[in-house]
């Protein structure tokens, strides 16, 4: 059965100009997603393909996890979306479990509907509550789509958009010495992904993140992780940071919150900065964030990740893949030629961004999605559900195998 | 125990604590003083029609502020109820790089109803979302760096929003915000002909400024901004986020105008009221195609165009259209501006000026403490209307676009009603603001906070007392 391809589709150019055609033909995804479950999707003529992108970091828990479809069902049912300044029961009781799921004393949520938007606050209320304008950044990293989500991301097209926030600086990443230097009395924030997912993998040392809050605790300033591609279990461990025993202050949860049923990330605080949102209550909104609806849903999301414990499978299975991956490099006349990553998320060096979507073509060929890097353009990254079964996983190897070889052949 | 609360609604005063201790705890204790002081700390449970139910005391209440226009088509319309309830037999969030049947469908509905040839789509989360996705589609497109914004826009709180929002209230802790925003008077066709020029990438307004304090934009005005815009190669964006999908008595509020921007944005009442989405529609100009076409991922977005948030969308867009619900809008929209402009003729020492266009109206009282002052009336009278922190004298009325003219009677009996009571405090309060630094110390949200606060504690210590004497 041959699946339809989006270039002979009907009416896609009010959503899909030919460039975007043009781009999800070169990476092989070029079809209209249909039925999706588990760990897989299908395209709309039933292809069945491995989902190894998971919206990036989205599914953490596969497509459609039974219980929180259910959840979602009895939510629309038992509430809506709510007037969003109101005091309500659902976004109490998710604010509560937050505290108690995230390590740490991180106490306070602010609710967000997407990821950009969650790492914007997380920028302003460093800067409400220092009263300190400078944002530190690292190189490579990848936050999100708003303002100064962007402004902190590396990014080849990012000068098109103009001047961006003010007094962001970026230092070197991995860089201790370079940190010290630059954290000082007019630093809002230091902010960082514990793995840069986008940009190979590029995994902080535990020895750095000590050191950066360290000196953030030396200088008042706070210390700001985003977890959103990291968060509930990707890396093997519930958050990606508790690895470094590192406390901050800060820390950005995206869409896996709301378990790829609904649309809701948060930004967790200390009660300690959360005092200037108590004095200045109202001064950021989120129409959408806190969704009572979508409160319900993260509430159930939170209770199976307690209780499925995903990180476990993805540190397991991630092994396997880790090894199979290996064992291909190993065999030599393969194009991988570096491989990077942690749990169930796994970059593949391919040398040049055309290889990579190449690589990706060939990749859904053997039916698994992947996509390029957003910062390492040359790299392929390989995230699929958590719940990944070994089965599931040998399909995988077996579909990498076969990818690697057909660029082989081909090259 | 106050027995009459218990046995008028479900949560007891106790268990509304027992919540609200976790809420201040968990999420915000200064944004629970800040209701408390207009009594907006209220729960909404029953969520249906026009309104909610207060589960402590079991009064019912109108919605007059729907989340600033998010609830349309009422609380849990059953069709959007629906469309949800069949999306979730197959549908999910979806990939956010992955078309699909519901979002190109969506997509092009968007396309065919809104105004002229505006034709491409973009998804976003939500309406700061979309308003960045915008800027950054315009400065991308033109290679120009100046945004002209309006003096006291709303646009949303994430950077490029942020940025273009025209009240120092929201920025003023965040600064420094981007360079290369400035802010013109709103309607005034002369000073922004003054500020543009051919480095300005575009110009973003609000066809009716809501947050501001509902100010509608004259048709001159957005035909001369057509004008400058067609002159000077700027990218004309309307953030209909708040006016969208019926509001103001016509499917987008350029309508009235008959002006069609370069760009326009959309989200709040898109959800339906459950189920968040948002989108970019823009003309496929030479300047911004191409810009859309060589970058297809500029701005993508994780949360929002999900394959659910689409099908919810798509539904209501029909059911909309199916029923003309813009022209209820406009009807009922009349009748509320008439009776509120009765109000205001009486009431000259209260109310200073009715505004609106269609269902989104506003009243602006002569002091900025009579904002709370009324919310808390109308809430008495089963009335939620929210008055803006930073504007307080200014109430907004955007009640469902579904209201029927039962509902609009009783809702202008109720502000009717409010407006009496709040005539026997008004004597204390205007003697008092005459008094040199009281108006001063009245006006400030903190000073309200605290002294509202103050007056329910009596109000409910009161009414406790008559209740014990009345049980004795």
């Amino acid at each position: 059965m041959s699946s339809e391809t989006l270039g002979k589709c009907q009416d896609v150019a009010a959503l899909c100009p030919a460039g975007s055609v043009e781009w999800l033909q070169a990476i092989g995804h070029d079809f209209l997603e249909g039925k999706r479950e588990g760990a897989c999707v299908y395209d709309e003529a039933g292809r069945r393909y491995i989902d190894g992108v998971c919206g990036a970091g989205v599914f953490n828990l596969g497509r459609r996890y039974p219980e929180l479809v259910r959840a979602l069902d009895q939510a629309m049912r038992d509430t809506d979306q709510g007037n969003f300044p109101m005091i309500s029961e659902e976004k109490a009781l998710l604010g509560q479990a937050l505290a108690q799921f995230v390590p740490g004393a991180l106490e306070c949520s602010m609710f967000s509907v997407m990821r950009g938007e969650a790492m914007d606050f997380a920028c302003k209320v460093a800067r409400g509550f220092t009263g300190r304008t400078e944002l530190l950044t690292v190189d490579g990293g990848c936050y999100g789509q708003t303002g100064f989500a962007l402004s902190l991301s590396e990014r080849v097209d990012k000068e098109a958009f103009g001047p961006l926030i003010p007094d962001v600086r970026i230092m070197p990443f991995g860089d201790v010495d370079a940190a010290k230097a630059a954290i000082g009395e007019r630093t809002a924030a230091v902010l960082l992904e514990p793995l840069q997912v986008e940009n190979h993998c590029r995994a902080a040392a535990s020895a750095y993140l000590q050191e950066l809050g360290a000196r953030c605790r030396a200088c008042g300033a706070l210390l700001v992780l985003d977890e959103t591609q990291t968060n509930f279990g990707r890396t093997g461990l519930r958050f990606a940071f508790e690895e470094s025993g590192v406390e901050p202050d800060v820390l950005v949860l995206g869409e896996a919150l709301g378990g790829g049923l609904f649309p809701i990330a948060a930004t967790l605080i200390t009660q300690r900065v959360n005092t200037f949102m108590n004095a200045h209550p109202m001064i950021h909104l989120s129409t959408f964030g806190g969704s009572d609806v979508g409160c319900c849903v993260a509430l159930k999301a939170l209770e199976i990740f307690a209780r499925e414990q995903p990180w476990q499978n993805a540190a397991a299975r991630g092994q396997t893949l880790h090894e199979g991956i290996e064992e291909l490099r190993g065999k030599g006349g393969t194009p991988i030629r570096g491989v990077a990553g942690k749990g169930l998320v796994w970059s593949l060096d391919l040398g040049s961004p055309e290889a990579a979507q190449a690589f990706c073509r060939s990749a859904a060929r053997h039916g698994l999605l992947v996509v390029p890097g957003q910062v390492a353009r040359h790299t392929v990254v390989l995230r699929p559900s958590l719940l990944v079964t070994e089965a599931e996983a040998m399909e995988i190897l077996d579909a990498l195998r076969a990818a690697a070889t057909d660029h082989g052949e081909t090259s | 125990m106050n027995k009459a609360l218990e046995q008028g609604g479900r949560t007891a005063p106790a268990e509304k604590r027992r919540i609200e201790e976790i809420f201040g705890r968990h999420i915000n204790r200064g944004q629970m003083k800040y209701l408390k002081a207009g009594h907006l700390d209220v729960f909404e449970t029953d969520r249906s029609g026009r309104g909610f139910t207060d589960p402590v005391s079991g009064r019912r209440f109108f919605d007059c502020f729907t989340s600033a226009g998010c609830f349309n088509v009422s609380r849990h319309n059953p069709v959007v109820m629906q469309a949800l309830e069949e999306a979730l037999k197959s549908w999910d969030l979806g990939s956010y790089h992955l078309a699909s049947v519901p979002k190109l469908a969506l997509a092009r509905k968007l396309a065919a109803l809104a105004p002229g040839d505006l034709e491409g789509v973009l998804f976003a989360a939500g309406g700061g979302d979309a308003v960045d996705c915008a800027l950054k589609l315009a400065r991308g497109a033109t290679g120009r760096a100046e945004i002209l914004s309006t003096v006291k826009a709303y646009h949303g709180h994430t950077g490029f929003a942020l940025s273009a929002n025209g009240k120092e209230h929201y920025r003023h802790c965040f600064e420094p915000l981007m360079p290369g925003f400035s802010f013109v008077p709103f309607n005034d066709l002369e000073a922004i002909r003054e500020k543009a020029s051919k480095d300005t990438a575009a110009i973003i307004l609000e066809p009716v400024q809501g947050e501001a304090g509902i100010f509608p934009a004259t048709d001159e005005y957005l035909r001369g901004l057509r004008a400058l815009c067609d002159e000077l190669g700027i990218v004309l964006i309307f953030d209909e986020i708040q006016t969208g999908f019926g509001r103001t008595g016509k499917l987008f509020a350029s309508e009235h105008s008959g002006v069609v921007p370069d760009v326009m944005t959309v989200a709040k009442s898109l959800g339906g009221g459950l189920y968040p989405n948002a989108a970019v529609v823009y003309r496929k100009t030479p300047v911004l195609a191409e810009f859309v076409n060589r970058n297809p991922g500029f701005h993508t977005s994780y949360g929002g165009g999900s394959d659910l948030g689409c099908q919810v969308s798509l539904r209501l867009l029909e059911y909309i259209e199916e029923k003309r619900l813009w022209e209820n809008a406009a009807a009922m929209g009349r009748v509320l501006q008439e009776a509120l402009s009765g109000i205001q003729h009486e009431n000259p020492k209260i109310v200073r000026a009715v505004r609106g266009l269609g269902l989104m109206v506003g009243i602006e009282y002569c002091h900025e403490f009579m904002g709370p002052m009324m919310a808390d009336a109308l809430a008495k009278h089963g009335v939620f209307a929210a008055y803006s922190g930073n504007a307080p004298q200014v109430m907004r009325f955007m009640m469902p676009i579904t209201v029927t003219a039962a509902e609009m009677d009783a809702i202008i009996q109720a502000i009717h009603g409010s407006v009496r009571d709040m005539k026997t405090l008004l004597p204390l309060a205007l003697t008092a603001v005459k008094v040199p630094g009281v108006l001063k110390l009245l006006n400030s949200e903190r000073v309200q906070t605290v002294l509202f606060g103050a007056v329910r504690r009596i109000e409910d210590v009161t009414a406790f007392l008559s209740k014990k004497g009345e049980g004795g």
